[in-house]
């Protein structure tokens, strides 16, 4: 797990680092506005440029002896991002003093409610499609949920949440439906709030729009936030379901088969009983190991549904880095998500051998 | 050793095995339209330079951009422009171009990028996956921990990361697809060596002294393939998928080319003025991508021997 995120951290340094010029390494970290002399002191306590470089406009250059080896580096960048110093921040519009991390840490509470409630809305919609299309095999009921879910497996996400967009707001006008909460900072417009047009006070606890507005009693933010969230979560749902309810309708119809549950119901037990006391228990737990997959799917997702809807997260964040290049912004995504999903799949680990006594480590 | 076991009488010849799966074919509508779509979808961008002029997205016309005029259906937008007398089935766009030749242009470009991506993943897959399940140790262990590096990035993020570092064109555009693709395919063809590798017949050849590359490549990799190749089917409609979503997110390598991921982007650009723009080529993307998913699964059900029954 700490071998991964290390190869992760090494993967990610060498394909940044080694394909771009130093200058660009360098950049988040110095003002354009300093002396030569000063650039290259910082280069220096950086890492990139060696103490025997005699000026600034040599490290520039690239002249030889005068930039680290890589390897060097690597071990600077790593000093510097365990003590989360990624400089600061490239993106426009954002004043220059204020650093990668705290951009990045601003923005990604959007991200997290984004994807957690589009992680909830996954579960709650994909594993009873899993158990009807088991339960009622080769019915209507079936035909449907395999519909819907190969469907969500095909479609385009950007187009989906576009479909979502034009229906929805463009033709029926539903109110604050595609309306965004108050982007950045909290507390500036409200979309719906029963016609206030001040928010109110909100105090910002954890970063997290429905959380803030919950804690600071903000009921008209608070609904305004969940109104936002509908279509985003949704689309994102709809799209990654297909795996989890192919998964537990394979197993739900493994399980129906077995010799206990025709026991079961040969007791005279009810077959609502039957299926979702006996069969569903067994037939849900190996769904849990798709969860780390499904992570990493909403994380990626994230990022196109964020454009589509202009969620100010960290995935739409992302696209102006990339065209700014801001690598650090990029590499600290890359690094918090490769964390994000390496220990969700150690939690499943360890979930999965709570949940079910046959499996001892 | 070996004359003293008799094969096992064959029931059905390989012949009328093939037969019945395509009888089986023919049954299931919905395999049939999975294969129907993606035929088309082929024979479209074989012949789409014969149906419209490959040099016509080169031209732009900014008097004629955005507009739409098919009386029949309106869309819920004010300010729409209208293309004078000429005739746009599904409206122009923001350069002025034909949309629906734009998308006729578009389909070649994808299904080439996704053949290359599955083409490759399948190869790379194929040799790494099966080198780690036969010479397992410490060779496997490389293999499996380099695969769980790759899964453990978002696949966009990664592409976005691959695309920023090295610049911005179609070929970079599928390395990048490449890079995140080829772990899914060393995994699965690993887990089919390891069953593979522990039968008979793969014994017995060691028996008689053939060498492990003969063993692996002539043997084991034919007898193994054919779930990596059901799964490269399922795959292309993924990787349009994927590379649309890059170039949507604006990883392009030229704001002109007709790509489907492209229009679209123009399309959520002006969404509230053309909304044309990102239905279409979006509506393109899921035809394509739901027929091939669509084929590949029901190739999956019907080579299954398990759900034959």
């Amino acid at each position: 797990m700490v071998f991964v995120l290390f190869a992760l951290s090494v993967l990610i340094f060498f394909l940044t680092r080694g394909l771009l010029p130093p200058t660009t390494a360098l950049a988040p970290y110095i003002n354009p506005r300093l002396t030569d002399a000063g650039k290259l002191s910082i280069a220096r306590a950086v890492g990139v440029a060696t103490s025997s470089c005699a000026s600034f406009s040599d490290f520039a250059a690239l002249r030889s002896g005068c930039v680290t080896p890589l390897w060097t580096q690597y071990f600077y960048w790593l000093k510097n991002v365990l003590v989360g110093n990624w400089g600061y921040t490239l993106l426009p519009g954002i004043s220059g003093t204020q650093t990668t991390w705290s951009v990045f840490f601003g923005r990604f509470p959007y991200t997290a409610e984004l994807d957690i409630v589009a992680a909830a809305l996954t579960f709650i919609i994909g594993v009873p499609l899993g158990i009807i299309s088991a339960t009622r095999n080769n019915k209507v009921p079936d035909h449907i949920s395999r519909i819907v879910s190969l469907g969500g497996y095909s479609i385009p996400q950007f187009w989906f949440g576009a479909m979502l967009l034009i229906v929805f707001v463009l033709y029926f006008r539903v109110g604050g439906l595609g309306l965004l909460p108050a982007s950045g900072a909290l507390g500036t417009t409200c979309a719906l709030c029963f016609g206030q047009s001040q928010v109110g006070t909100i105090t910002s606890y954890t970063g997290v729009p429905l959380l803030d507005s919950l804690f600071s009693l903000n009921i008209p933010y608070f609904w305004d936030s969940v109104v936002a969230l509908i279509l985003p979560a949704l689309t994102l749902a709809i799209t990654s379901l297909g795996l989890l309810t192919r998964i537990v309708r394979s197993n739900m119809m493994e399980v129906l088969r077995q010799d206990y549950i025709t026991m079961a119901k040969s007791k005279g037990l009810k077959e609502r009983v039957v299926t979702y006391k006996h069969a569903l228990r067994n037939a849900i737990l190996p769904a849990i190991t798709v969860a780390g997959l499904l992570v990493t799917y909403l994380i990626g997702g994230s990022v196109i549904v964020e454009i589509v809807f202009s969620w100010p997260g960290v995935g739409s964040a992302a696209l102006v880095a990339a065209d700014v290049l801001d690598i650090n912004f990029l590499e600290l995504f890359v690094l918090v998500a490769g964390v994000i999903i390496v220990v969700t799949n150690l939690v499943v680990d360890i979930l999965y051998a709570v949940l079910d006594p046959r499996i001892r480590f | 050793m070996s004359q003293t076991e008799n094969p096992p009488a064959k029931i059905r010849g390989q012949h009328s095995d093939f037969r019945y799966a395509l009888h089986l074919l023919r049954q299931n509508p919905i395999v049939m339209a999975g294969l129907v779509i993606s035929v088309a979808t082929v024979l479209l961008a074989l012949f789409s330079n014969v149906l419209v002029n490959g040099a016509y997205w080169h031209q732009q016309n900014l008097n004629l951009r955005l507009c739409w005029n098919n009386p029949d259906f309106g869309w819920p937008v004010t300010n729409m422009f209208n293309c004078g007398g000429s005739v746009y089935p599904i409206g122009t766009d923001a350069y002025g171009r034909n949309l629906l030749d734009m998308i006729v242009l578009a389909i070649p470009i994808d299904l080439q990028i996704a053949l290359e991506v599955v083409a490759s993943a399948v190869v790379i897959g194929v040799v790494f996956g099966s080198l780690a399940a036969y010479m397992g140790g410490l060779v496997d262990e490389i293999i499996l921990r380099i695969t769980d590096i790759f899964l453990a990035v978002p696949w966009i993020l990664l592409a976005i990361v691959l695309i920023v570092v090295l610049g911005r064109s179609l070929t970079t555009l599928t390395v990048a697809v490449i890079i995140t693709w080829w772990p899914w395919y060393v995994r699965l063809m690993r887990s089919q060596v390891i069953g593979e590798k522990e039968k008979l017949y793969v014994e017995r050849l060691r028996m008689v002294g053939a060498g492990w590359p003969r063993i692996l490549f002539r043997h084991i990799i034919p007898n193994s393939i054919y779930p990596i190749l059901v799964q490269s089917t399922l795959d292309i409609g993924s990787v349009i998928l994927t590379v649309s979503a890059l170039t949507f997110i604006g990883l392009t390598p030229n704001p002109l080319l007709p790509e489907l991921g492209n229009l679209s982007n123009q399309g959520i650009q002006y969404f509230f003025t053309a909304p044309w723009l990102i239905t279409f080529p979006g509506l393109t993307i899921l035809i394509i991508s739901l027929g091939f998913n669509l084929l590949g699964d029901g190739i999956r059900d019907i080579f299954d021997p398990r759900l034959r029954r």
